[in-house]
């Protein structure tokens, strides 16, 4: 199962990619907003996208915007970020979020919130 | 093998074992050193041998509740297993307005922690009112008890770090039913938290108040006693709750041993137990 990490920075990608290989998940990347939707074209049997919302080019904000305006995917997408304010989460969830990971998480957090939200079938 | 002798580790032993049930067999015994060295820190003992010598000779009630706190779980999380939570608004909570005829109820969470499960309990009311599945009208008298102060602390306080947060909780109900403080934590509003009252009680107490209660959530902690103690607190439980009233236990916890007048059943497919009307 493909799960796509949004995420500029190069370390927080390796681990989170760790974290779900261990989890038997097949992770792949894309540095930002533009990259992540080249990378969704390429697979399209992506399941669920990490996104991060601080980047360069293209925010994770601007990333759902995009997704809202122009469709191009119905995986579900959790937002995955150390913006923790309600109103950026309550953002986020406007536009198309289905849950959110605030940084610092552990392992069992990100296996848990992917887990219901592929079994929920949002 | 640590420098602790078997005297000290039968006294640490014995003492959990008769404050709160939790069982040390000797095979186990291992299992008391990193208390037993949080001891020697916190009381400035340099040997297991002094730390028992004081426990034995000049113990205090602070001592004796500083030990409790470091010997009991308080593993916990929001909505954890999920399924009581929705068995609770779909079927307990109507039928037992139905059965009642009011709308006064009375629940129990007889090991509440540091809080999570109370809170989804009172977070699953409020949703299912929003949803009309559960009466607005519900008068709720909540009582959550444990015996760990220190747990009992912090859910008073309503207050959660980002890791706690996000445990079992979903995204929605966080944003909806908590607030962030200027230190990053997450801190539960009044409508959830105020209707909860917290108190300090031991499960293996005489007095416990009888037919008091509608619904009973004791989960997670029959199975860190042995098979006596479970069946005494079972007994007192069953015997606290009110006919027709509903007792969940933790997953993978039974009533085997116990000859309990009380209904399995599966409701939300939760197992839930029934005191006959």
């Amino acid at each position: 199962m493909k799960i796509l990490i949004v995420e500029d920075s190069n370390s927080i990608a390796m681990v989170v990619a760790g974290m779900l290989k261990e989890a038997g998940k097949e992770p792949v990347r894309a540095v930002d907003g533009k990259d992540a939707i080249d990378v969704i074209k390429e697979n399209p049997d992506i399941a669920l996208i990490l996104l991060d919302w601080n980047m360069p080019n293209m925010n994770g904000l601007e990333f759902l915007q995009y997704n809202q305006e122009n469709s191009l995917t119905k995986a579900p997408i959790v937002m995955m970020t150390t913006e923790n304010k309600p109103e950026k989460i309550m953002t986020a969830l406007q536009h198309g979020a289905v849950e959110y990971i605030m940084k610092p998480f552990t392992v069992d957090i990100l296996n848990s919130k992917i887990d219901s939200v592929l079994n929920s079938g949002q | 093998m640590s420098q602790t002798s078997t005297t000290v580790y039968k006294f640490f032993a014995d003492f959990v074992f008769n404050k709160t049930g939790i069982s040390y067999p000797e095979k186990d015994y291992y299992r008391l050193d990193s208390r037993i060295n949080t001891l020697m820190a916190h009381f400035e003992c340099e040997t297991p041998q002094q730390v028992y010598e004081k426990f034995r000779d000049n113990l205090t009630a602070d001592m004796e509740t500083f030990l409790v706190d470091i010997c009991t779980n308080n593993e916990t999380y929001f909505f954890r297993d999920e399924k009581p939570f929705k068995a609770l608004v779909n079927d307990m909570i109507p039928q037992i307005a139905e059965q009642k005829g009011n709308n006064l109820l009375n629940i129990w969470c007889c090991a509440s922690s540091t809080g999570q499960e109370p809170l989804s309990i009172m977070m699953s009311i409020k949703e299912a009112q929003e949803q009309d599945k559960v009466s607005k009208g519900t008068l709720i008298s909540f009582k959550a008890t444990d015996i760990s102060t220190k747990a009992l602390d912090k859910a008073k306080s309503g207050i959660y770090t980002g890791l706690d947060v996000q445990r079992g909780l979903p995204i929605q109900l966080m944003v909806k039913y908590f607030t962030n403080d200027d230190k990053g934590n997450w801190v539960a509003k009044p409508d959830i938290l105020s209707p909860i009252q917290y108190g300090s009680f031991n499960l293996f107490s005489t007095i416990y108040p009888a037919e008091q209660y509608d619904i009973i959530f004791c989960r997670n902690v029959l199975i860190y006693q042995d098979q006596e103690n479970k069946k005494r607190i079972l007994e007192n439980i069953a015997k606290t709750l009110k006919p027709g009233g509903f007792l969940i236990l933790g997953a993978g916890e039974s009533l085997i041993g116990t000859d309990l007048d009380l209904t399995q059943l599966s409701l939300s497919n939760a197992l839930v137990f029934q005191k006959p009307l």
